[in-house]
């Protein structure tokens, strides 16, 4: 599966909504439309209860929408997916979380700029990285 | 022969209260995410009354008996001390996202540390454990003190508790776990963070502990990610950190309430705002804010050391930085952030000349 496509993230959320593990140990209901920016191409990925319930490539202004959005260029997004890939997880240097801190502008932003919108990012923080981490059983070849 | 005793007719079952009841005939309907409590708002139990005189501990809907003790002595009853519009919400997502300190921290990925950064964490786990405690005490007391009519918020309330009894757990298992223990309480539970319990009014003690108070635990929470030396801190501090979003995210949400439906109340609970930020200013209120045992633990948690101790207090201010940032949104988020941009709040002035 290629990254970044809406497949890829389609294909992700296969795996995610498969496995029950993951609504618990602090993952479970979570309510949030989820931007991804790669590039310069855009996805926005829907979270409704314990599922995903899909991913669909957009136009950047339609980020608007997304309640926060994850911002890093190809080559960050690449680091971070094979190093889930490689761990079946992302190890310590590549959670979401640490990777919002290492920058200095951060990881999730929003267009809004609403902070109660941008705390979803935090108060789903563990769903969203088990949503990554799932891509650990997803074959990725990169490129556009 | 049955020795049961044979009542004459006229001594039927009086079933009188079979007829006293509130609305009846509600069919509520789960939806995606099972029989929420926002699915059971329906006729008249989704109407909370502005003014209660529930004082009896009466469930809402539910027909009233004369003879019933006051046994509440609730003194909040107005809705608009304590309401919020996504209580129920709230409330749902705190049950269904609940984890275990013992099962869902992988303690086995703990190993041998080095001193410094062991009794550095050793110095932050007690810290935030003394700080955990204030956070379900004070809660705790309003929900008591709420009357039954407004169950959203209370519900949301005792999940907090819960949410804060895992909390001071967790810290203190970490603080047991490696070698360590506990080390030398900070004191902050007897001066500006315990002070929260004094409020007497529930946007007041909300404003202080949700808004400000939490807002800065979150922010550490989240640094703890990118201190953590192992996959159970790291665990621990983002399962934290969830919890803690979600805490302020009530503030967040009553105080636009507040907004919305208490004009007469703005410049009140800007008094409570410039209170607040004037800890955030002096950095009283958190351990990212100064020079305290519990700062100088983050800082050798964050340079990797107490040898580098400066490239620690560099991420630790950048970090100050963003705590600040989040909170002036926060508070703009809840409609009262006019206070930066008229002069009246000094932190815009803190930002700008940190920039410089």
């Amino acid at each position: 599966m290629r990254f970044p496509s809406e497949s890829w993230f389609n294909a992700v959320a296969e795996v995610f909504n498969g496995d029950e593990s993951f609504q618990g140990g602090g993952g479970g209901a979570c309510n949030t439309l989820m931007g991804a920016k790669v590039g310069d191409r855009n996805f926005l990925i829907t979270f409704e209860g314990v599922e995903c319930t899909g991913a669909r490539e957009v136009k950047a202004a339609e980020l608007e929408a997304a309640d926060f959005y994850l911002d890093m260029a190809p080559a960050d997004w690449r680091a971070m997916i094979q190093n889930i890939a490689s761990n079946g997880h992302a190890d310590l240097e590549y959670t979401l979380n640490t990777l919002d801190l290492d920058r200095e502008q951060g990881l999730a932003h929003s267009v809004h700029g609403d902070q109660y919108r941008e705390d979803l990012f935090f108060r789903y923080n563990q769903t969203l990285q088990y949503y990554f981490d799932a891509s650990a059983r997803v074959a990725t070849e990169f490129g556009q | 022969m049955s020795e049961a005793r044979v009542w004459p007719a006229e001594a039927d079952l009086d079933l009188g209260w079979m007829k006293q009841r509130g609305e009846w005939g509600m069919k509520a309907t789960p939806s995606k995410q099972g029989l929420t409590l926002a699915d059971i708002q329906i006729g008249s139990y989704g109407d909370p009354v502005d003014r209660s005189d529930n004082q009896t501990g009466r469930p809402r809907g539910a027909a009233a008996r004369p003879n019933s003790y006051r046994i509440g002595g609730y003194a909040v009853v107005n809705k608009s001390e304590i309401w919020l519009e996504n209580a129920s919400f709230l409330y749902e997502e705190a049950l269904q996202r609940q984890w275990s300190s013992a099962t869902d921290v992988p303690w086995h990925t703990i190993k041998p540390l080095r001193d410094d950064i062991e009794q550095a964490q050793c110095q932050l786990a007690t810290f935030l454990t003394e700080v955990e405690f204030v956070a379900g005490d004070v809660p705790a007391r309003w929900i008591s003190n709420t009357t039954p009519d407004y169950f959203e918020p209370r519900q949301c309330l005792l999940a907090q508790v819960m949410d804060e009894s895992r909390h001071m757990d967790v810290f203190r298992k970490r603080a047991l776990a490696n070698g360590g223990g506990l080390m030398l309480t900070s004191g902050g539970t007897a001066g500006v963070v315990g002070s929260i319990d004094l409020a007497r009014d529930f946007t007041e003690m909300s404003s202080r502990l949700h808004i400000s108070g939490e807002g800065a635990v979150l922010t550490i929470f989240r640094m703890g990610e990118l201190m953590a030396y192992n996959d159970a801190e790291k665990a621990i501090y983002r399962l934290c950190a969830q919890d803690e979003a979600r805490h302020v995210a009530f503030g967040v949400m009553h105080m636009r309430y507040m907004h919305e439906t208490a004009p007469e109340r703005h410049e009140e609970i800007q008094c409570y705002l410039d209170e607040a930020e004037r800890q955030i200013l002096a950095g009283s209120q958190n351990p990212a804010g100064n020079q305290t045992d519990a700062s100088e633990a983050l800082a050798i948690l964050l340079g990797g050391g107490k040898d580098k101790y400066d490239d620690g207090l560099n991420k630790l201010l950048a970090i100050r930085k963003r705590q600040v940032q989040e909170y002036i949104k926060r508070v703009r988020s809840t409609g009262f952030g006019a206070r930066f941009d008229n002069g009246r709040s000094q932190l815009t002035e803190m930002l700008n000349q940190a920039a410089a």
